[in-house]
């Protein structure tokens, strides 16, 4: 094999690409001339460390929530919320007016009304704050996953003593992720999780029997924002990194399911 | 359309990892690549029925991969974006491993720096070859050029990428 051949062939051999037989004369080849053994070996240097230094990713949780719910009903066909990859522009806006529309319809006339509250409320905030943040970490967000209400829900069964409710708002633009299981106030407590773009959601709830009636308050710690009622014997907080407004029309929407 | 869209979760979305590694390279931003992702999906589903046999992995990349340049296309003033490191090592106590843990990242850091400097056309290709792991065929189906075209695509790439090493590497030692 002359060098020329040899160094055209290089990558090929690196690869694993080049047929058996001239992957033979290759290997001869460069068991003798100390050039193209250099050469080799620079190339599959610099091919191995390449391949164990970038990055893989893993596509995260709320992304595969999102597919999974558009997946769920893909007649739908929605187009991203943010980036709006190739859409043609004349399809873009008639669907954001109707979105904006039937936000605007959603929104009004409510007695559903959120008090901001920046002082936060002590150690129940700092508790579901901590386990908003720690479900963020991969693989901690939900215990059973899945966008249909009817497999979140009775997950919950003979695990905790009461029954979330798990509406559906897939097609208001908050779809369901899953639920899990978590720690509050020395008792486990359902969590239901949902999405909005890349944003998470999490919703905790459990018995407040006996104390009084609470409207909903917001409050933000961390860029976090919380929301909290008490409403029926139930006491439900809302977390999320989602701006305000949202969380709070997502807390309307909740409230108006029951 | 039930049985198909179960045929289709089984079949594609066990690839979403890959999809979503080579949209991170190609557009950058993760939220971005996760609404990049989420499309070429859709559009892999609407155009499932022409999918018969083959490698799923390299149908699903040449969507991505394409999903992504139309992207580019339509985000033409290039904003730039800060992303911020979200592998760096966090709650390392032994201070021997934080040593090697902080060599590793710059190891990383360099690496990902000098892929980050290459041209898309080139980008692509060692991304496909060395993270994806496909073959010569499949990178080929999956960026529309020849094999040639790869062969040389990837070999121009992967002498930018050793001088770019060697360079950095000069720097810090």
């Amino acid at each position: 094999m002359k060098c020329a051949d040899c160094v055209e062939n290089l990558g090929s051999y690196v690869d694993g690409e080049l047929p058996p037989e001239e992957t033979a004369e290759m290997e001869e080849h460069l068991k003798t001339c100390a050039d193209c053994a250099e050469a080799h070996r620079r190339l599959a240097g610099t091919s191995s460390r390449v391949k164990a230094g970038l990055m893989r990713y893993e596509a995260p949780d709320v992304l595969k929530a999102r597919i999974r719910a558009s997946l769920a009903d893909p007649t739908r066909d929605e187009p991203p919320q943010r980036g709006l990859v190739a859409m043609p522009r004349g399809r873009v806006w008639p669907t954001m007016i109707a979105a904006a529309a039937a936000v605007a319809i959603v929104s009004s006339g409510l007695t559903f009304e959120v008090v901001r509250d920046r002082a936060g409320s002590g150690q129940t905030q700092e508790q579901v704050l901590s386990s908003h943040i720690r479900s963020l970490i991969p693989g901690h967000l939900t215990d059973v996953a899945s966008n249909d209400q009817h497999n979140v829900k009775p997950w919950f069964n003979g695990r905790v003593n009461m029954s979330p409710d798990v509406p559906r708002l897939d097609s208001l633009g908050y779809p369901l992720v899953g639920g899990r299981l978590d720690y509050i106030k020395g008792r486990n407590v359902p969590v239901v999780v949902y999405a909005r773009r890349q944003h998470v959601i999490n919703v905790f709830s459990w018995p407040a029997t006996g104390a009084a009636d609470l409207r909903p308050q917001a409050s933000s710690a961390n860029g976090y924002h919380l929301i909290r009622a008490r409403q029926n014997g139930l006491e439900v907080w809302i977390v999320s990194d989602l701006n305000l407004g949202e969380l709070e029309n997502f807390a309307r929407l909740l409230n108006q399911s029951h | 359309m039930a049985e198909q869209v179960e045929r289709f979760e089984k079949v594609v979305l066990p690839h979403l990892d890959d999809a979503y590694t080579l949209a991170r390279y190609l557009v950058r931003d993760e939220h971005d690549a996760q609404d990049v992702v989420q499309d070429a999906v859709l559009r892999a589903l609407r155009h499932f029925e022409g999918f018969r046999q083959g490698d799923a992995r390299a149908w699903l990349l040449t969507i991505v991969r394409n999903c992504c340049y139309s992207w580019h296309k339509s985000h033409r003033w290039d904003r730039s974006t800060i992303s911020f490191n979200d592998d760096a090592a966090t709650g390392v106590t032994d201070p021997h491993a934080a040593d090697d843990l902080a060599n590793q990242s710059s190891e990383r850091e360099r690496i990902q720096a000098a892929v980050d400097g290459l041209p898309a056309e080139m980008k692509e290709v060692i991304v496909l070859r060395e993270l994806n792991e496909l073959s010569y065929r499949e990178i080929s189906d999956v960026v529309g050029a020849p094999i040639g075209t790869v062969m040389s695509r990837l070999s121009r790439a992967r002498e930018r990428l050793a001088a770019a090493l060697d360079d950095s590497s000069r720097k810090v030692g």
